[in-house]
Order: C-alpha cells, then sequence, then structure tokens
C-alpha cells in the first residue's frame, strides 16, 4: 500500500511539475504579502487629520493646539474659521475629528471656579481611528486640567501630581503593534493557502474530466485522499515555516515556547483545515465553486482569530460558534506559544479542542470522499 | 467594435452562468452569509473584562477602590489573588486580561493628596481587551481618585468644584455612539462585493482548459469585444447583490441610509466595473483557474482587506502602502460607501472617488486588451 | 491562395516548423500527412494567425500572416483538434454563438442553419445539449460551425480522428462537395489512405516538407512493385526476405508484410521459393502497386537513415 502511495504522490508532483510554481507562487505570495501588509498595519494609528477652529486665539488657546499637535496621533490641517469648513470636511470623509476651541476659554480657565468648554467633533464614520482620537483628547485635556488645577490651588506640583500609573504590558512590553496584528494575518494567510490548495485537489480533476481515469486506477479511495494530501500538507508546512520565520525576523515577534510543541500544533492544524478543504473540494463541481466556498468560509474564519475583535465581546451565540472553528484555538495555540511562552498545560485546553475539531472534521471530510469516490 | 459579437458573448457567458445552478447560487448568497457572519462578529461591544486585583495596601480605602472598579459592567473581577505569581498564571491562560496592583502606600498617599501610583498589567497579545482594560482602569481610578481629592480639598477649605475644570464636550457625527458596526457594515460591502467579482479572473482560464479558447482565438472577435463580453455579466451578477446585501444592512443591521440609492448604485457599478477589470488584467496573464485564482487572491484579495482603510486607517499607513492603496478600487468604494450611507453626501463630494474608479477601470481594462494577444503562443 | 516561405518556428528549443515553403492553389484540396508530432498542427495553427513565426513569411488570400492575421479570418473556417464546444449549449445555440462571431446575418443564419444540420446529421439533436452528443456528432458539428459563414479556406486539423469509419467517409463526402463547389481545403490527417483523396498532398516529418506533389505523383515516386506477403511467421520472414536481390524493402503490417522489389514478375518466384525452403507457410501473396502508405513509409524510413 505505501508503495502506490508513493506512486501517487509522485505521479502529483509530476502533474505539480507542470504547474509547479502554482505552490510556489502561493508560498512565496503569501509571504511576501505577510511581509508588507504586516509592515504596513503594524503600527500604531497616528497621522489622523485634525482640523481646529480656534476661536480664542489665547495663549492658552495656542498652547491647547500645540499639545495636540504633540501627539503622534494627530496629523494637524490648517486651522479653519467656520463650523462649515468642518462639516465638508467631515462629510467628505477628509478628517477624523476636529475641535473647536470657543471664544473666552483661556478666560474661563484662568479664574479658579471657571467653566472652560472644549468641543470636540469625532468623525464617526470611521469608528476605530475615532476611538483613537477621543483617548487622545481626553489625555491632553486631562493633563492641562491638571496642571491648571495644581495652579489655582497654588500648590506644589510636586505634592499633588494627581493620578498616575506606571503600565506594564505583559508578553509585549514594548507595545509593538506587530505582535498583536502579525499571527492573526499569519492565522489567515496560512487557511487561505491551504484551503485553497485543498480545495483544488479534487475540483479540478473533476472539471478536466480526469477524475474518471483516477477512479478506474487500482487505488483504493484510502490511498487516493493520502496521496493527495501529502502535497498539501508538504506546502502547508513550508508555508507556515516561512511566514513563522518572517514574523520572527522581520516583525520581531518572540517565539517563548517551545518551538518543536509549535511545529507539532501546526501540523495538527494543516490536517484539519486540509481535511476542510478536501470536504470543500469533493463538494464543488467547479474550480470557481471551489473559490467562492473557500472565501466564504476564509472571511468567516478570519472573524474568529481575533483580528479586528476579540472573541469575548462578540454574542454569546457566535462565542459558541467560535468553539466549532479550528482557526480560533489555533490562533491561541499560536498567541500563546509566541508571546506567552506557553507550556502545553497552559494552552491544553485550546489543544484538546483543536484535536477534538480535528478528528471530527477529518473523519467526516474522509468518510464524504470516500463515500463520494466510490 | 461590434456591438453584435459583443451581444453574442454576453449571451453566452449569462446562459453558462444561469445553467451551473449551483455556482450561480453560490455566486449569491456567498456575499449574503459572509456580511451576516462579519458584522455579527465585529459589532463586539466589549464588555465584562476579566480582571484581577492584588491589593498590598489593604486599607478602607483600596477595598472601596476595588468595588469603585468593578462596580460597571465594563469591568468584571475575575478574582482578588495574593501574589505576582498568580497573576502571571491567569494572564498566561487567559482567564483574566488586566491585572491592578495596589501599592501599599495607596490610601496614605491618595488621603494626603500626594501622586498615587498603581501598576497595571494587560495582555499584550490582545490589542483591544487591553486597550480597553487599561481606558477603563484610567476612567475609574481616575474618578475614584477625583472623588477623593475633591472632598480632601474640601475639608482643607479650598473651594473647588472638581479636580477637572475643563469640560470637554465629544460629539460623534454619523455615528453617535461610535458603533463599530455602523461604519463596518458599510466598509465590508467593498469586500463582500468585490471579491466575488475577482471570479472573472477565471474566465479566460476556464475556455484554455476546456479547449475552446481556440475557436476565440480564429474568429473574428476582437479582443475588446471578448474582454468586455466577459466582464458585463458580472456586473450585472454583481449588481443584483448591490441590491441585496445593502438591504440587509439597512433592514436587519439597521445601518443608517441618508443618502441617493440611485447614486449608490450607479456607483456601484462603477466599482464593480473596476474590480472586473483588475480581475480581468490578472485572468489574462493566467493559463490555468488555479493560477488565476491564487493570484486574484494575493494581489487584489489581502491588499483589498487591509490596506482599503476598512479595518486600519489610510492615513495610517505608510507612504507606500497607502500608494498602493489609491490603486485597490475598494479604498474609493469604502469612502463611497461610507459617504453614502452615514452623512448620507452626494456626487458633488463623492466625485473624486468616482474618477479614480473610471480611471482605474479603464486603465485595467485597457492593459489586460494590451496584454491579451490572439495568439496561443 | 496559400502562400509560404521558408516558414520557421522554433520555440522552446525545439524547431516545430523548418523552413517550409509551399504554395496552395486556389480550389484545391490539399492534404497535410506525417505521424503525430510532425508538426502538421504547428503549420496549420499558423497559416490561422494563432502562433508567432520565427522566420520566413507566408500569406493567405494576400494577407500577411504574421502582420494581417485579423484580417484573413472573416475567410478563414478552422477547425482545431481539439475542437470542443461549449457543453452547456445546445446545438442551435452554439452554432448561432459562432455564427454571431462570423457576421452572419440573422436572415443567412435561418437560411444555413437548417441545411448545416441536415447535413451534419443533427437536426433531431439540434436543442439537446452539447455534451450529450457522440464524438462523431461533435466533429460533424464542429465543421458545420466553420461552414457558417462560407468561407473560401478551410482548415480542417486532423478532422476524422477518433470517428467511427462510416462517419470518416461521411466526412470526406462533404469536403468533396466542398471542394467541387470551389472551396479551397487543407486537411491534416494520420491515416494514409485519406491522402488519395485530396488533389495535393504534403508529407510533413519532424518539422520539414518532406515531400509535396500530387497523391499519384508521390506514388510513382517509388520505384518498384510491392508483392504483399502473409505467413505464419511475420518476423522470420522478415530476416529472410530483407538480403535477398532485388528487394529493395520489407515493410511490415501487422501480419503481413509488404516487399518492395524491382520487378513482382522477376522477383515472386523467389521469394516464394525460400521462404518455402524455410518452411514457412503462405497464406496469400499478391502483387499490387505502390500505395500512399507505402510510398510515405519508404520516404520516412530512408529520411530516418541519413539521420
Amino acid at each position: 500500500m505505501i508503495r502506490r502511495i508513493l506512486s501517487l504522490v509522485k505521479k502529483e508532483f509530476i502533474h505539480l511539475k507542470n504547474d509547479w510554481w502554482l505552490p510556489v507562487f502561493m508560498i512565496f505570495g503569501g509571504a511576501l504579502e505577510l511581509l508588507m501588509i504586516g509592515w504596513a498595519t503594524s503600527r500604531p494609528i497616528s497621522n489622523l487629520p485634525l482640523m481646529i477652529w480656534d476661536q480664542d486665539k489665547t495663549a492658552a488657546s495656542r498652547n491647547l493646539v500645540i499639545s495636540l499637535d504633540n501627539t503622534d496621533i494627530f496629523d494637524l490641517l490648517d486651522p479653519v474659521e467656520s463650523m462649515t469648513s468642518i462639516e465638508d470636511s467631515m462629510d467628505r470623509g477628509d478628517i477624523n475629528a476636529a475641535v473647536i476651541i470657543p471664544q473666552g476659554y483661556s478666560e474661563e480657565l484662568s479664574v479658579p471656579g471657571g467653566e472652560p468648554v472644549i468641543q470636540a467633533i469625532l468623525n464617526g464614520a470611521e469608528s476605530i481611528p475615532a476611538r483613537e482620537a477621543q483617548r487622545a483628547f481626553e489625555g491632553v485635556i486631562r493633563d492641562i486640567g491638571e496642571k491648571t488645577t495644581i495652579k489655582h490651588l497654588g500648590l506644589n506640583p510636586d505634592e499633588l501630581s494627581g493620578f498616575d500609573f506606571s503600565l506594564r504590558v505583559w508578553f509585549n512590553e514594548a507595545l509593538s503593534e506587530a505582535y498583536f496584528t502579525t499571527p492573526a494575518e499569519l492565522g489567515l494567510m496560512l487557511e487561505f493557502t491551504i484551503l485553497l490548495f485543498a480545495a483544488l485537489t479534487f475540483s479540478r480533476e473533476r472539471e478536466f474530466g480526469t477524475l474518471e481515469q483516477l477512479l478506474v486506477m487500482p487505488f483504493t479511495s484510502l490511498e487516493i485522499i493520502i496521496g493527495k494530501s501529502i502535497p498539501v500538507i508538504l506546502v502547508g508546512m513550508i508555508d507556515f515555516s516561512l511566514m513563522l520565520g518572517m514574523v520572527h525576523f522581520a516583525f520581531k515577534v518572540p517565539i517563548r515556547g517551545s518551538l518543536p510543541l509549535l511545529f507539532l500544533l501546526a501540523f495538527i492544524y494543516t490536517i484539519v483545515e486540509l481535511g476542510k478543504g478536501m470536504a470543500i473540494s469533493i463538494f464543488s463541481k467547479s474550480q470557481h465553486q471551489a473559490f467562492l466556498l473557500v472565501f466564504m468560509i476564509g472571511m468567516i474564519d478570519f472573524m474568529f482569530t481575533g483580528y479586528a475583535a476579540p472573541v469575548e465581546s462578540m454574542p454569546q451565540i457566535i462565542q459558541y460558534l467560535a468553539n466549532i472553528i479550528p482557526a480560533h484555538h489555533w490562533l491561541d495555540i499560536l498567541r500563546g506559544i509566541l508571546l506567552k511562552g506557553s507550556g502545553l498545560m497552559d494552552i491544553l485546553p485550546s489543544v484538546i479542542a483543536l484535536l477534538i475539531l480535528g478528528l471530527i472534521i477529518v473523519y467526516f471530510s474522509f468518510r464524504y470522499i470516500r463515500r463520494a469516490l466510490d | 467594435m461590434s456591438f453584435r459579437h459583443l451581444w453574442a458573448v454576453i449571451r453566452k457567458e449569462i446562459q453558462h452562468i444561469l445553467r451551473d445552478r449551483g455556482t450561480f447560487i453560490l455566486v449569491l448568497i456567498t456575499p449574503t452569509i459572509v456580511l451576516l457572519m462579519m458584522t455579527y462578529a465585529l459589532s463586539a461591544d466589549i464588555q465584562h473584562v476579566p480582571i484581577a486585583l492584588l491589593d498590598y495596601d489593604q486599607s478602607a480605602t483600596s477595598r472601596s477602590y476595588i468595588q469603585h472598579i468593578t462596580a460597571g459592567d465594563d469591568l468584571d473581577l475575575y478574582i482578588i489573588v495574593g501574589s505576582i505569581e498568580e497573576i502571571e498564571e491567569l494572564l498566561t491562560r487567559g482567564k483574566i486580561k488586566a491585572a491592578v496592583i495596589i501599592d501599599p502606600g495607596f490610601s496614605e498617599d491618595l488621603l494626603a493628596m500626594r501622586g498615587f501610583s498603581l501598576q497595571i498589567i494587560i495582555d499584550g497579545t490582545e490589542p483591544e481587551s487591553g486597550g480597553f482594560a487599561v481606558d477603563h482602569i484610567g476612567w475609574r481610578t481616575e474618578a475614584f481618585a477625583n472623588q477623593i481629592l475633591a472632598s480632601q480639598f474640601q475639608t482643607r477649605g479650598f473651594a473647588l468644584d472638581s479636580i477637572q475644570p475643563i469640560d470637554l464636550r465629544i460629539r460623534a457625527w454619523y455615528n453617535p455612539n461610535l458603533k463599530p458596526r455602523v461604519d463596518l457594515v458599510p466598509g465590508l460591502l467593498s469586500i463582500v462585493l468585490g471579491f466575488p467579482a475577482l471570479s472573472v479572473a477565471l474566465t479566460l482560464a476556464r475556455e484554455h482548459e476546456h479547449s475552446t479558447m481556440e475557436q476565440l482565438l480564429v474568429s473574428p472577435i476582437t479582443r475588446i469585444e471578448l474582454l468586455l463580453g466577459k466582464m458585463i455579466p458580472y456586473i450585472i451578477t454583481g449588481l443584483i447583490n448591490v441590491i441585496i446585501i445593502p438591504l440587509l444592512a439597512i433592514v436587519w443591521f439597521q445601518v443608517p441610509f441618508n443618502g441617493s440609492f440611485l447614486l449608490f448604485f450607479a456607483l456601484s457599478a462603477l466599482f464593480l466595473f473596476a474590480e472586473l477589470s483588475m480581475g480581468m488584467t490578472i485572468g489574462v496573464f493566467m493559463r490555468s483557474q488555479s493560477a488565476a485564482l491564487a493570484a486574484s487572491l494575493l494581489i487584489v484579495m489581502f491588499p483589498g482587506f487591509f490596506l482599503t482603510g476598512i479595518f486600519f486607517p489610510i492615513a495610517s499607513l505608510p507612504e507606500m502602502a497607502r500608494m498602493e492603496s489609491l490603486f485597490l478600487p475598494g479604498t474609493h468604494y469604502a469612502i463611497i460607501t461610507r459617504g453614502v450611507f452615514l452623512p448620507g453626501i452626494g456626487m458633488d463630494i463623492l466625485w473624486p472617488s468616482a474618477i479614480m474608479l473610471t480611471v482605474i477601470g479603464l486603465s485595467f481594462t485597457g492593459i489586460a486588451t494590451l496584454f491579451f494577444k490572439k495568439k496561443l503562443a | 491562395m496559400i502562400e509560404i516561405n521558408q516558414l520557421t518556428r522554433v520555440f522552446k528549443d525545439k524547431t516545430a516548423l523548418n523552413q517550409i515553403t509551399l504554395s496552395i492553389q486556389q480550389g484545391e484540396l490539399f492534404g497535410l500527412i506525417g505521424p503525430d508530432g510532425a508538426g502538421k498542427t504547428t503549420l496549420l495553427r499558423t497559416l490561422a494567425g494563432l502562433l508567432v513565426i520565427s522566420e520566413g513569411k507566408g500569406t493567405v488570400s494576400g494577407f500577411d500572416i504574421q502582420k494581417e492575421s485579423e484580417r484573413i479570418k472573416p475567410k478563414l473556417g478552422y477547425m482545431a483538434q481539439e475542437f470542443s464546444l461549449y457543453e452547456k449549449l445546445s446545438v442551435l445555440e452554439n452554432l448561432r454563438f459562432f455564427a454571431e462571431l462570423y457576421d452572419v446575418s440573422p436572415k443567412e443564419q435561418a437560411d444555413r442553419i437548417p441545411d448545416l444540420l441536415e447535413f451534419a446529421g443533427l437536426t433531431s439533436f439540434k436543442n439537446q445539449r452539447a455534451a450529450h452528443l457522440s464524438g462523431g456528432m461533435k466533429k460533424k458539428l464542429a465543421l458545420a460551425s466553420t461552414l457558417l459563414h462560407r468561407p473560401p479556406i478551410l482548415l480542417l486539423d486532423e478532422p476524422t480522428t477518433g470517428v467511427d469509419p462510416v462517419s470518416r467517409r461521411e466526412f470526406w463526402n462533404i469536403l468533396n462537395d466542398l471542394h467541387l463547389d470551389g472551396t479551397t481545403i487543407v486537411v491534416s490527417t494520420p491515416y494514409m489512405d485519406e491522402a488519395d483523396r485530396c488533389s495535393k498532398v504534403g508529407l510533413i516529418y519532424q518539422g520539414n516538407l518532406v515531400i509535396c506533389d500530387t497523391p499519384a505523383g508521390i506514388r510513382d515516386r517509388l520505384e518498384g512493385e510491392i508483392i504483399k506477403i502473409v505467413t505464419d511467421d511475420w518476423q522470420k520472414a522478415r530476416e529472410l526476405l530483407l538480403p535477398l536481390p532485388g528487394v529493395l524493402e520489407v515493410q511490415s503490417y501487422g501480419e503481413a508484410l509488404h516487399v518492395l522489389v524491382d520487378s513482382s514478375s522477376k522477383r515472386e518466384r523467389e521469394l516464394t521459393r525460400i521462404l518455402k525452403k524455410h518452411k514457412l507457410t503462405i497464406l496469400e501473396i499478391r502483387s499490387t502497386s505502390p500505395r500512399m502508405e507505402e510510398a510515405f513509409i519508404s520516404l520516412i524510413n530512408k529520411l530516418d537513415q541519413v539521420n
């Protein structure tokens, strides 16, 4: 049996030789993509265009403007003198926020018990930068407020410096965005690569009409399945290694846990996605269908990697759903081993979940495929 | 250009689409399903973030502080621990997302109106929860401290209404509660409508793989007739989704729609044209469908997901990436959808994006025509 | 009508066509014969404007095939070897599609399509999906689609390969009718016997045009006569006969041997004697005049020997 499987694998590779550049393209293209996108998006939100209407034009208001400018978050535009300018720019989506400093701000600020007001407007059409802008505003205003209070009270700044806290960020001391984003991006690319590749295995043959040929050859369906799986597993593992290397060396994401364990779990994950992909490929009548299904499943799974929002904050039903998504557990494992230095015991629930899911998916997929082939 | 030829190709493609029931259904329902799932997943309201507290102060003030911090729905007190090791373990296991360590001099410093400090530890692997925790711990601590400080000031004879004199009034336009769903859904439209359109990349390769290409090449049909003839049916199927998906967004997800639907429809057609032209260009270079798929995934899809300003603001991208995003139809369409849905703006403001889409569409159609040779080799 | 001069095409280190010079007159039924991989398809594709030429020139109907191929296409009916129909479309829809591409007006379509269906024997199948047709019917449908626009030139690449003998004969009847009508036809085929039905024949071997003449002319080039011998042990017979005087060549055809001799009257008795001497039973022995097939194989053998 082994010999027959090997001959099948050889045949696959021969076929692949004509399109040998396809897996190479996907692997290297994917890694390159990860590099580029990771580099582009693994940075803090900054340079948000900010429009200021200073109706006060005093030293105090200018001080506020300077403080805002000093944050990295904002990119100060030329000051304006009308609400219309702000409205237009907001409507157009040209600015993420605007600040209106009303006349009298400085006066109110200088008097103890005064009521200085600052108006800030956020562009809610982009909520993610808007939140960052909000945070920045609050920070700047708080600082100014504190300093003013200290002055009013005639206190020694050393005595009352207000509330200060020291922030320790574990697992990601430098608060490098890349630590957050690149594991999820890696997960996405890996899943898409494996799924796409696996999904094409059978649907391609079916479309070409060579599936029948395969079936009349003296292979058992199990051998066919294994024979077709091996190239995909190879592609998956090479892809993973390459991307892991990239993430580690280019983005300085550490590998704090056990590397062998990580590879073992990557291997298991590859097989799980392979099972999914092959089920898709048998189910699809054409490569076009396979593509649409992979897109659909890939996008949905990606949500559960926690890239855009943590899973815990999703509606309850969705959270239950997350448990049956292999990518979800895989990302937990990935982040655990890379960033937290987790050992097997620490990530055990995810590993068990992945194994159980894997067994179920692989078992049913393979059974379905066997039945379809026979 | 002969409209006869064009129509012949369009008709053939449509006949194929309609007779392939499975694929047709998939093309129609995939965007809907993806939009549903993604929106639900992304409309996260972060709540109940579990934190741990380590109280070295053990005073009435510190206990009051703990209560204050965890009083709301935003932060949940998971457990009060006795050592840093416990915190470490809990963080590693993912049981908590943050921890606060109250130093021994906490209440003393606070009551003496000295600066006091806290240690906050967050799980750096999760930006959202971590950042959320810092923010809310910060706000609540500040509120707590201000309360104490204010009463302290008053007992010492300082007349002070509040520690924070400045009234910062923040309003968020178009999306008052900054609900992610409201602005993400229009942005997701470019992903959900655009990606299936990329299947146009397959169509030339399919003719090769099914051995029907030779007869096409040998006929008098011109390149532009063939390419356009193949693109137009995809615009039509795309437009069907352009009607269905926004309806879903508006009715089911209650995303506000303040603009003109006619304008939206027209600009969506333009977007589809641009996206299709990119897909077609890829298709011209690829001989096999698998290659076309892989290429469109890498060249249009992934950048279209990350670099079009939907999840990550374009202003924050490095210069080179920002340039690249200009070439992606999704970038301009996201501006259009956000604009039409939320502020409800019209063509007078959106015309630059419309022009960009037209330019992209025409350029890539031109490139595809140029590089598509009516030769086998 | 078709003129090519020193046409050469090199592709990936392989010379697919080597300095071919050929001239096909209007109204000829020209047969392109050669084994698989000889270059027939390459030549036809080049004439149709589908492939790029490395060297040399060619014109079809006065238009340069390299630079003006698009102007040739309306006048050309081309049937590819791997011609595949649109499986999901019906016979009628397939025909209509190609008719539109060739600018056949609706009135002309209404006139011609029923006739074409008739002569291809597909009238009752006209609404069937192309996927449901048999191999022979598909080829006939393919031929029908090339005729929709009444092209003056037809290029057919192995139109009868994979078709049953009855259909093959019908096919050639159709071609003959077209030929009589004045259509210039270039047919490629691996079947030597079909070469006889052409007005002129070109033999292609390994990218070279080895010979180009009328069928009779080619047959006549073979000096000698053929004695066809069937024995009970052809291998032994072959060994025995080869060295005999007057035997120019021995070709094997399954069980039979076709022996080329300088004169059959002179040599027949001798051959019979030798075979009988070695205890071989002669099942059949006949002298015939050389056929195209033998002529070709003889030519190819000589070429191989030279190389």
